[in-house]
């Protein structure tokens, strides 16, 4: 199906693709893991099951995969340096897709020895990345505000392998560890740390290029980085109420300055697809007001359930699909192009309809989950999966949609179609 | 995004200039509207456009990129400007006959779609690698070559 032309810095197209393709295998998977678990969901604490495999199903599934494939395709624009071992790439690719797969299944069906396995292959992929990324930062030549969240990210990732091997370690072997203390560190470091600033990192010119905007000034995002990396030690060492509220200071800055930047834009339609990030956004912060109040004793009822939902299914995953809503077009757009069809229009790679039936779906699962455990509502968790499970078939179907219009071809609008 | 030679923040200015005509021509196209001193104004930049900026890139920058091992990303650039340039001849002959509005606005609608996202790659792509390949005294004779 894919060609394997490498354009310099831009990968052969089979490479991002394939961590996008099992991103979005994976988050069909965390649907529909959460929606035959659906009556366990508001009652939720901890422990190994549906519920818990649906987490790891989007945190490792989705959420990694994708970081992986979008960072390998995105950093060497930044940093100006081309990811050459592509076997390397691969090998990440071999490795973690099916260790997430075995995690979440050892995590669904009870079973910490099988999710050890998978665990293994988890961190060796992601050990792997690490040494990919360490490469391409150390040769890095453009956008230093990028490469510097690029390091901070980096040694997140560091932290959290070492985290998450210990709690395999108490799971499997029964490790004497302060429990709480490591899991604690390991949530931060996963979410706000390697994914948070991953994300804060390739906004600064993501987010810009994509609506046509000036970047945000770098003082500002320097500052942000240094607030959110105090932030996240300060949590990491179990002080919540002062990462809360930095993590908080750092989490307006980046908004505000990416709001600035966005209405400087030069292109009037900014895309449907800010709406989910904009959703990610406000979820953001509200994780971090929650935090604050569960610091200081005044969470609601539930607060842990609710803030691992606002974290992860709602800044985080709602990010990445809204940028993904855009960035899997453009790069199909620049894989599809060639000296005897041309260049497809990124429009033609952006079945609108269907794009829509997802965010919607979406928010409307979101906003479900939030409410099933606000109100301790078991049909709003049925609602929520229901309609995630549906929303993340509308994802699968915009993915099929792109691969099989590069597939087949696409002639410009202007040209005629080939007789 | 900041450029460090003249010639990539010259190119840079000229593509500011191009996504705030064309998005403004996008805007009007999409809103039904036929605004044709708008349309001229954007046919007449196109023009200049394919024949100055389009012609100074594939003599000046693309072999020079081919040769420092960006060849990939000047081939995807070289073919972008081939659709582009086809399109935008049919556009600024459309809009010189005032005729065919319907024809008019597919046209407008698709090079500003098309002109944004390459815009957008040489932005990305090309800008940045042309800081990093030329030296002072090449900045200098590029910038020259561009204003002649």
């Amino acid at each position: 199906m894919f060609g394997n032309v490498s354009r310099s810095r831009l990968l052969p197209m089979s490479l991002p693709f394939r961590y996008f393709g099992a991103a979005v295998a994976f988050h069909a998977i965390a649907w529909g893991l959460l929606l035959s678990a659906w009556k366990d969901l508001p009652g939720f604490e901890a422990g190994l099951g549906p519920v818990f495999a649906a987490l790891h199903a989007v945190t490792l599934g989705v959420l990694a995969m994708a970081a992986v494939g979008a960072t390998l395709q995105l950093l060497p624009v930044a940093t100006r340096q081309p990811v050459r071992a592509l076997w390397a790439v691969k090998l990440v690719w071999w490795l973690l897709a099916p260790g997430a797969l075995v995690f979440v299944t050892g995590a669904a069906r009870y079973e910490p020895q099988v999710m050890g396995a998978g665990a293994m292959a988890v961190v060796l992929a992601l050990s792997l990345y690490a040494v990919l990324l360490m490469k391409n930062l150390l040769g890095a030549r453009g956008m230093k505000v990028v490469v510097a969240h690029g390091w901070a990210a980096f040694a997140c990732l560091v932290a959290l392998a070492g985290t998450g091997l210990a709690l395999v370690g108490r799971y499997e072997h029964g490790w004497a560890l302060d429990h709480a203390l490591v899991r604690n560190a390991h949530l931060i470091l996963a979410s706000y740390g390697f994914m948070g600033l991953l994300s804060l990192g390739l906004s600064t010119f993501l987010l810009p290029m994509l609506a046509v905007a000036p970047p945000p000034p770098s003082l500002a995002t320097r500052t942000t980085l240094v607030a959110a990396l105090v932030a996240i030690t300060l949590g990491v060492l179990g002080l919540a109420l002062p990462a809360a509220l930095l993590g908080l200071a750092a989490a307006a800055l980046h908004i505000v300055f990416m709001e600035r930047s966005l209405r400087a834009r030069l292109r009037q339609p900014l895309g449907q697809s800010f709406l989910l990030i904009r959703v990610s956004w406000a979820c953001l912060v509200a994780s971090l007001v929650l935090a604050a109040l569960m610091a200081l004793d005044l969470a609601p009822p539930r607060a842990a359930l609710l803030f691992g939902l606002l974290l992860v299914p709602g800044w985080l995953l709602t990010f990445l699909l809204g940028v993904l809503q855009r960035i899997v077009p453009f790069l199909a757009s620049v894989h599809a192009s060639s000296s005897t069809r041309g260049t497809p229009v990124i429009s033609a790679l952006t079945p609108a309809r269907v794009l829509a039936a997802h965010r919607w779906l979406h928010l409307i699962a979101l906003g479900s989950l939030l409410g099933a455990v606000l109100a301790a509502q078991r049909w709003l968790a049925l609602l929520g999966a229901a309609a995630g499970l549906a929303g993340a078939v509308a994802f699968a179907a915009f993915f099929a949609f792109v691969l099989m219009k590069v597939h087949h071809g696409i002639q410009p609008p202007h040209q005629p179609a080939p007789a | 995004m900041e450029f460090n030679r003249h010639i990539s923040r010259r190119l840079h200015e000229e593509h500011d200039a191009t996504l705030a005509l064309w998005g403004r021509v996008e805007a009007s196209l999409a809103a039904g509207k036929h605004d044709a001193l708008l349309l001229k104004s954007a046919a007449a930049a196109l023009a200049h456009e394919l024949d100055h900026h389009f012609r100074f890139e594939e003599r000046e920058l693309f072999p020079r990129l081919a040769a420092a091992g960006e060849g990939d990303i000047c081939e995807l650039l070289q073919e972008e400007h081939e659709v582009i340039r086809e399109a935008g001849k049919q556009f600024i002959a459309l809009v010189r006959e005032d005729s065919a509005k319907d024809r008019i606005r597919i046209l407008g609608l698709e090079l500003a779609e098309r002109l944004v996202a390459h815009v957008q790659k040489e932005e990305m792509s090309l800008l940045p690698a042309l800081d990093d390949l030329v030296d002072e005294a090449a900045d200098d004779e590029l910038s020259a070559a561009y204003a002649s």
